[in-house]
């Protein structure tokens, strides 16, 4: 089968680092990412299912994967080679469609008994994901046994998967898993009747803004997008306030009533979810979070210089958020659907994120897609995705 | 062969015979200097840059000044003027380098015809530098004052010192009339101006100037304020318009020691301070003085 | 002391009439007609407009007053209305609070001496003479900025500053000190009159203003200059300012019949007696004397210097334009000075201001086309920003005109400025953000009123700016776009700026244009083929007496 296969080669790797510095998404020019023709994966179990992927979406992760920015931190937790590629809506043999929540969790790994955290549902927080019968790997699409997106077939256990119904679109259901992480970001951030600034406006600030908006019902909802496009979008997804980049600290200082210290704020949001995770965007946050905030991280930083002092004297909390389980009940809000991927399905189809799919690509222009992906907002771009519905299957 | 030193007449000049009746010589220096080359062009032109480059330097080095009024002169139109109290030498050229640059360059100084015109090079050295134009101190010249009037009737603006000389004590003394007389035979307004802090410079005797405040830092040493225009009421004679211009000239000082609305309260309360100083025991005098007291230079240190 | 120059030696100038010159011109353009100048900001071109076009010229200034001090001394003994000399109101033991306009008049900021020197002088004199040892001064800046001590220096001059400002005795109004407003009460239609509590508790208030254009003066320099927010809230909004037309004509203005009612209110409660001076067009220094002469008469010299500064001011970069602009100083002359109760005072200082400016022009233009100048009421030292912008053009310039507007309904507007998409942060802070946070939502001023004001308004930190540094008040931007609203309305939004910075233009709801030909080419879709223009040749100002 064809597909884009991430090798372990160190100085590919080292080449994907440098050309990164002369533009995102040049990594893939001459990285470790190839277009191969490679086995299909096996089916691992009895429980395991053959997938073949119509659309896979290119997410901020992959991108830096490719690029070679990726942290060491995931050095453990990736098997290689492997295929890229966990934003996932394929079909089975059978020819129903389905959506793949990419968590390689206990269940999926055949570890008997799960850890306390997958017990409870909560699969994001698996603490084995490095053991079990699969080689390591968080995901779908970093692990060498299953496959990912980026191909035509790849492998997948039975609870990974969401039946799509007829009247979603294949581009709705690609949005699904960017959409999974957002209502978990936006339920864990605590936003309920808080005033919230979302940080950057790329798939997920987006999506956050749209769950925001949908299920955490915020008192004031500031999005602080670059691109003209992304404005346009944050506005139509509910935001109150869209500003630009430059223009965040004046929106958030006038919205607020806050009054200025220095280069920072005396008070700020209380809630910001940071969508770019950067070492600029993390010193950003510190600036407009009012004292006593919540600082919700959901962009992958890797190693950043940033001074923490004040979120030591402001008694900031900075919290993660990655990926999605089970959400817990949380106080004020309406009854929902326990499965972050059951509020996804929801979410999509009722803020119309389809309309965030700017672009698809067959496999052979995987240099386009990515250098398209890379700079998405500069093209006035979304969501780039893999086509692979009109790919060969063999 | 003896050189001759003294060449004989008629290359030399004419021995007197004798018996014959000796004529005094022609009388060209004090009031009978005759300064009209001094406001030709030539000399006008060299003394716009002796003034302009030479003289303002000089007394923002030596005296820092600071220039208030000016914009009482804005409706002014010249020939006007000017009478200042005077302590000090460098009156002259501090007054001169503070006026506006329409009234600077077409002004000449009344100078005492007995110390500026003692001599023909003193007198030419006066008449070229500074525009002086001769005046007797004490009395009323006719030649001089006819000098005077001619010269305001053609525009020139007249830089006059009324108290007819330099201050011995610190202390103004009264004003003469010869300011007031001119303004009304003119019909021209005459300037109150005040100028403080030049004793501490060049007192009367002194020999050598001594800097105060920082060079060239405007504010920090000497004041020069210009008052309001005054006019000669219709009938007022010499006397009580000369009264009318010390007295603003004294309110002037008040202003520059206060303020310009305490200043103005007084001189409606009647109650300014005189330029001429308690009538008390010299001591006294002198004891009220406030340069007097002012220490000069610092402490020394020791290493 | 009395006025050093009574019934003197001297001819006294005193009651001459202020002599007119050559009066405005409206010039309808022909082929040999040379090109028409511009302004743009930190610079002007010239600009051949289409033949059949009608360019309004100013007024040559009108012959200024002799000696402004005796006739300072004349108004104050000669007072107009009901009210007595300044010297038989003053005694010893009372309380005088002197309020004076703020560096927002005159533009640019004349020479030294300030009128408003040579006046408050002048009633200082008088009360030193009468024992009045209680005496404030208070510049009434409204919701302006504060001065810097230079600014107030300039316009007091130094011997009042000296005098007053050390002992905390000339001081800023402030209208966001709780403390020190006094509320007078409300009239009959609910407005709030509260002011500055010194002057509304003194025994006398004198005011002094210099009134440039007709909207300044009357009641509206003590309801404005000492006002608060509340009660400044009462005229300035949307609805008077698009009910006012135009502000500048007080006749048909609801800001002024709304400053009227309240000061007549004030005027109850507390002595106000009104000093009122007029100004010439003498606006530029020498050096730009062309920019006040009708094209046709420019001397080589005029030419000469028109080129050097164009050409020089092209390669010079904006920042030290701006300074340079900054620096003139205006050799505008006093034409009149009116003492005594207000309203009396008033009519004659607008029939001052008008025998100056007004020029009379018979119909309407499909095109109204204007040269915005480097400077505006709120930008003296300072950017003209895009908000600005839009104030000079569509509040001052549009507003400008007696009768009817010079623009036909449904009209365009054409106004060429390069407006930078720049802010004084010092000055405007509040105008950044309305910049970028209103006008993006919505450019409709009734809309922003409503959302808007109250937050930006009661903004802690645009208070402590407006209290403590230099700043407009934070309501101040929506005033900006208020003072347009009558024009937006008039010419339903068909506003082309040229030369402007695209994105800052767009963002206002104008359209941008690079020539003024491309300007002309847009407005013909909207107003037709061979529309009728009128250009007003300004500044100097000029009042366009419209029939």
């Amino acid at each position: 089968m064809r597909a884009l296969v991430f090798e372990r080669s160190l100085p590919r790797y080292a080449a994907a680092k440098v050309a990164a510095a002369f533009g995102a998404g040049l990594g893939a020019r001459v990285g470790p990412l190839a277009l191969s023709d490679i086995p299909e994966p096996e089916l691992p179990g009895p429980d395991w299912r053959r997938v073949r992927p119509r659309l896979a979406g290119i997410c901020g992760s992959d991108l830096s994967t490719v690029d070679g920015k990726a942290s060491a931190y995931f050095e453990p937790l990736v098997s290689f080679p492997f295929v890229p590629g966990h934003e996932i809506v394929g079909e089975l043999d059978d020819g129903t469609r389905v959506v793949v929540e990419p968590v390689l969790g206990c269940a999926v790994r055949g570890v008997a008994p799960p850890c306390a955290a997958c017990a409870g549902g909560h699969i994001d927080r698996c603490e084995r994901l490095a053991f079990g019968h699969l080689a390591p790997g968080m995901q779908t699409g970093y692990c060498t046994d299953t496959g990912g997106g980026w191909s035509t077939a790849l492998v997948a256990h039975q609870t990974q998967l969401h039946p799509v119904p007829d009247t979603m679109s294949d581009e709705t259901a690609v949005m699904i898993e960017p959409a999974a992480c957002a209502v978990h970001a936006a339920l864990g951030s605590g936003a309920f009747g808080r005033t919230v600034l979302v940080l950057g406006a790329g798939t997920l600030g987006l999506c956050v803004t749209a769950a925001l908006r949908r299920f955490a019902a915020p008192s004031t909802l500031m999005v602080a997008a670059k691109h003209p496009q992304q404005r346009r979008l944050a506005a139509e997804l509910g935001a109150d306030l869209v500003v630009g980049s430059e223009e965040v600290r004046r929106a958030v200082r006038r919205t607020t009533a806050s009054l200025r210290v220095g280069t920072g704020l005396s008070g700020g949001v209380e809630v910001v979810v940071d969508c770019v995770g950067s070492q600029a965007s993390l010193a950003e946050d510190l600036a407009v979070v009012a004292p006593g905030g919540t600082i919700v991280l959901l962009g992958m930083p890797a190693t950043v210089a940033v001074d923490l002092t004040p979120l030591w004297q402001r008694q900031i909390t900075l919290r993660g958020s990655y990926a999605y389980g089970v959400e817990d009940e949380v106080a004020g809000s309406p009854p929902l659907p326990a499965r972050t991927f059951d509020m996804a399905f929801d979410l999509v189809t009722e803020a119309g994120l389809d309309r965030l799919v700017s672009a698809t690509y067959t496999l052979d222009r995987y240099r386009d897609a990515i250098d398209h992906a890379a700079n998405a907002g500069r093209r006035d771009a979304v969501k780039v995705a893999f086509d692979l519905r009109t790919e060969r299957r063999r | 062969m003896k050189l001759p030193l003294r060449p004989s007449f008629p290359i030399g000049p004419p021995t007197w015979p004798t018996g014959v009746e000796l004529q005094p010589p022609p009388r060209r220096t004090g009031v009978h200097y005759d300064t009209d080359w001094a406001r030709r062009w030539p000399a006008r032109v060299a003394r716009a840059v002796f003034v302009d480059d030479l003289l303002r330097p000089l007394v923002a080095v030596l005296g820092s000044p600071l220039v208030t009024g000016l914009d009482r002169l804005a409706d002014l139109e010249a020939p006007a003027i000017f009478a200042a109290n005077h302590h000090s030498h460098l009156d002259t050229p501090l007054v001169l380098t503070s006026l506006p640059a329409r009234f600077r360059h077409r002004a000449v100084v009344a100078a005492a015809a007995d110390y500026f015109f003692s001599s023909r090079v003193k007198s030419a050295y006066s008449a070229l530098t500074i525009g002086a134009i001769p005046i007797e101190r004490t009395k009323v010249n006719r030649r001089s004052s006819d000098l005077a009037a001619s010269l305001i009737d053609g525009g020139w603006n007249l830089v006059v010192f009324p108290e007819g000389g330099r201050s011995p004590d610190g202390w103004g003394q009264d004003f003469r009339g010869g300011a007031a007389y001119l303004a009304i035979r003119c019909q021209r307004p005459v300037v109150p101006v005040y100028v403080e802090g030049t004793r501490r410079i060049l007192k009367k005797g002194a020999q050598l100037p001594t800097p105060i405040g920082r060079p060239f830092a405007r504010g920090t040493g000497v004041r020069v304020t210009f008052g309001k225009p005054l006019w000669a009421q219709l009938g007022e004679d010499s006397r009580r318009f000369a009264v009318r211009v010390e007295a603003a000239v004294a309110e002037l000082g008040d202003e520059t020691a206060t303020d310009w609305w305490t200043a103005r309260r007084r001189a409606a309360a009647g109650t300014t301070p005189s330029l001429t100083g308690p009538t008390t025991a010299p001591w006294r005098r002198a004891w009220a003085l406030d340069d007097q007291r002012r220490r000069r230079g610092a402490d020394p240190t020791w290493p | 002391m009395t006025s050093p120059r009574g019934d003197a030696v001297s001819p006294s100038p005193v009651g001459r009439p202020a002599l007119r010159t050559r009066p405005g011109l409206v010039l309808e353009v022909e082929r040999s007609t040379p090109p028409v100048l511009f302004h743009a900001g930190e610079g002007f071109h010239l600009e051949r407009l289409p033949v059949g076009s009608r360019v309004i010229y100013p007024a040559e200034p009108v012959t200024p007053l002799a000696d402004p001090d005796a006739a300072i001394g004349h108004a104050l003994a000669n007072p107009v209305g009901d009210s007595e000399p300044l010297a038989a109101l003053l005694r010893p033991g009372m309380s005088l609070t002197i309020a004076f306009d703020n560096q927002a008049v005159p533009l640019p900021p004349m020479r030294r001496p300030d009128n408003r020197q040579r006046v408050i002088e002048a009633v200082l004199d008088l009360a030193a003479e009468a024992g009045v040892d209680d005496v404030e001064l208070i510049a009434a800046h409204g919701l302006h900025r504060r001065m810097t001590e230079p600014e107030l220096r300039h316009i007091v001059g130094d011997r009042v500053y000296d005098a007053f400002a050390p002992q905390g005795r000339l001081t800023q109004h402030d209208a966001e000190d709780h403390d020190n407003l006094e509320l007078i009460g409300r009239t009959p239609e609910g407005e709030y009159v509260e002011i500055n509590k010194r002057a509304a508790t003194s025994d006398l208030l004198v005011y002094v203003n210099v009134n440039l254009v007709a909207m300044d003066g009357g009641h509206k320099s003590t309801m404005t200059g000492l006002a608060s927010y509340r009660s400044l809230r009462a005229h300035h909004n949307v609805n008077t300012m698009q009910h006012s037309r135009s502000f500048m004509d007080q006749e048909r203005s609801e800001l002024h019949h709304s400053a009227w009612r309240m000061g007549r209110m004030l005027g109850e409660h507390v002595k106000v007696f009104q000093i009122e001076t007029t100004l010439n067009t003498d606006t530029f220094p020498k050096q730009f004397s062309f920019l006040q002469k009708r094209e046709w008469e420019w001397s080589a010299r005029d030419r000469a210097s028109y080129l050097a500064v164009s050409k020089s001011l092209d390669r010079c970069p904006p920042r030290l334009a701006r300074s340079i602009f900054h620096g003139i100083k205006s050799p505008q002359k006093m034409t009149s000075v009116q003492a005594g109760e207000v309203e009396a005072v008033h009519a004659l200082t607008t029939a001052s201001v008008y025998r100056q400016q007004l020029v009379p022009i018979d119909g309407q233009a499909d095109i109204l086309t204007m040269g915005l100048p480097y400077v505006g009421p709120y930008n003296v030292n300072s950017v003209m920003n895009p908000l600005l912008v839009m104030c000079v053009g569509l509040g001052y310039f549009f507003n400008l005109y007696r009768g009817k507007p010079l623009v036909r309904q449904g009209g365009v507007v054409i106004m060429s400025h390069p407006t930078p998409w720049e802010f004084n942060p010092v000055h405007h802070p509040s105008y950044i953000d309305f910049f970028e946070q209103v006008l993006p939502e919505t450019t409709d001023p009734a809309e922003i009123e409503a959302k808007f004001e109250a937050d930006f308004a009661n903004d802690p930190w645009y208070i402590h700016l407006y209290r403590t540094s230099y700043a407009y008040h934070g309501v101040h931007a929506f005033y900006m776009w208020y003072w347009g609203s009558h024009a937006l309305q008039h010419v339903d939004n068909n506003v082309i700026i040229v030369g402007g910075n695209p994105r800052a233009v767009r963002r206002m709801g104008f359209k941008p244009a690079s020539t003024l030909r491309d300007a002309l080419e847009m407005a013909e879709d909207v107003v037709g083929r061979n529309p009728s223009i009128t250009h007003l040749h300004s500044p100097p100002i000029l009042m366009a007496d419209v029939t």
